[in-house]
């Protein structure tokens, strides 16, 4: 069978993929935490054009920065290879749709929180990492968790640069074989590769899954009965709504 | 900046666009349909439906739209279905954010309250006068605004069909970049056009949004 055939071939694309991916989840977080900063820093005249840059990157279609990064780069003297190139603007593309989530996630932690944080001499970073980033992590990792899978899903943009990835190799492997054997297996290759993606993003959700009972414990054991039983993060406070797949 | 010579394109990039927006356009409209008759096919209790349904949205959900469009436009002609680029991007794209819009529909129809299906009976409605005049109303209020963003998300994600070679307006750009090279150019002004069709497609919705509220304003 083909595919069986090209085995290696496609697994070396898989690698990439993986590679590209956790480059793109790794920078995207990256960013998404520094627009979050930006995002809420005390001074309109700063914040304001940090808001500004995440919504056009929000709004401007995935595909266009993907390009626009690729073509415009050269033009200002930085030359990037594809890998870098797509990894760049995913990354940046995932961190401003990242910033929102983080930023809805740490204001749903009670502002009394903050406070006695402070009280009890823990103020700045310390207090942050120990004290409101776990509370805020039932609100964060829902829609976080999408946003990863998305980002490993828009790892396949890579091809249209031409980065070697599992999309690049399935197009590589069924123009070789159309010229050498003719007939089209496209369906074959394309099929395959979907599932592929498919059972990878499944594994992320399931790690997701698991991420989110453990952060959602401490709200199983001390709450109150009215909420047992209850998605910690409906007790909280909704999410802006998102719709970050494409 | 050259604006001289966006002008020039500019015939160029309102094809292009008019391509956009009849592409999205179909797949928004035909996603509609197909969302809210999935969203009462997984609310049905019809188990072999649901399983259906819920399968086709997590499938969808789950890959990228990248390789779903290649799957389309390159794997089904040797299964024996051959449809031209503008047929094969509508269908990509109708599939892609049917996925999304049956969930969003789903969400909606999971916020119309019980009491609406008691007070219908006591009222001596039937079942269909039921499911069309009361719960579709209230439900489509409650899933406008994720459905806008689905919708406006639909706008955007045309533009992965420059890869198949549709000439819509990335395309274009594109496409005059590999003749003429003035990238920064071409990108602005697709940025502009983008991000006014964005603006326009929420305040559209915020609008549709305000308007459909008015019954319920003032309680």
């Amino acid at each position: 069978m083909l595919l069986l055939e090209f085995r290696s071939f496609l697994f070396d694309g898989l690698l990439n993929t993986l590679l590209l991916s956790l480059v793109m989840i790794l920078g995207g977080t990256l960013f998404a935490i520094l627009f979050a900063a930006g995002l809420s820093l005390p001074s309109r005249w700063l914040s304001r054009p940090v808001f500004l840059i995440v919504e056009c990157l929000r709004d401007i279609p995935l595909m266009v920065t993907v390009l626009l990064v690729y073509f415009i780069l050269p033009n200002i003297g930085i030359s990037l290879n594809p890998f870098w190139s797509s990894a760049l603007s995913v990354s940046v593309w995932g961190g401003a749709n990242g910033a929102h989530i983080i930023r809805a996630g740490l204001a749903a932690v009670p502002k009394g929180q903050w406070e006695t944080v402070q009280a009890f001499g823990l103020g700045g970073w310390k207090g942050l990492l120990l004290v409101v980033v776990p509370q805020a992590m039932p609100v964060i990792l829902p829609p976080y968790i999408s946003l990863v899978t998305g980002l490993v899903q828009a790892s396949s943009l890579g091809a249209v640069l031409g980065v070697n990835e599992l999309l690049r190799s399935a197009q590589v492997l069924i123009e070789q074989t159309t010229i050498a054997r003719g007939g089209s297996p496209a369906y074959l290759v394309y099929g395959a590769i979907l599932v592929v993606y498919f059972v990878l993003c499944w594994a992320i959700a399931f790690v997701g899954r698991r991420l989110e009972a453990h952060f959602a414990k401490p709200y199983r054991r001390d709450r109150p009965s009215v909420d047992r039983g209850k998605d910690p993060s409906q007790v909280l406070a909704p999410t802006a709504p998102l719709d970050i797949r494409t | 900046m050259d604006f001289n010579y966006i002008l020039d394109a500019l015939p160029d990039l309102m094809r292009g666009l008019k391509m956009t927006l009849m592409v999205s356009g179909l797949a928004i409209l035909l996603s509609c349909i197909i969302g809210a008759v999935g969203a009462a096919l997984r609310t049905s209790g019809f188990k072999p439906a649901e399983y259906l349904v819920t399968g086709y949205v997590e499938f969808i959900r789950g890959t990228p739209y990248l390789v779903q469009i290649f799957f389309i436009f390159y794997g089904l002609p040797s299964l024996g279905l051959r449809l031209s680029v503008f047929w094969s991007g509508v269908v990509a794209l109708t599939l892609w954010a049917s996925a999304f819009q049956i969930e969003n529909f789903r969400g909606g129809l999971a916020a119309v309250s019980h009491g609406v299906r008691d007070a219908s009976a006591s009222l001596g409605l039937k079942r269909w006068h039921h499911a069309l005049l009361v719960v579709f109303p209230l439900a489509a209020r409650a899933a406008l605004p994720s459905s806008m963003n689905t919708i406006v998300a639909t706008v955007k994600n045309s533009a992965y069909l420059q890869a198949i070679g549709l000439v819509e307006l990335t395309f274009v750009a594109v496409d005059r970049i590999a003749y003429d090279f003035r990238a920064i150019e071409m990108f602005f002004s697709i940025c502009v056009i983008y991000l006014l069709c964005v603006f326009a497609l929420s305040g559209l919705g915020h609008a549709l949004e305000h308007r459909l509220n008015r019954p319920f304003a003032g309680r």
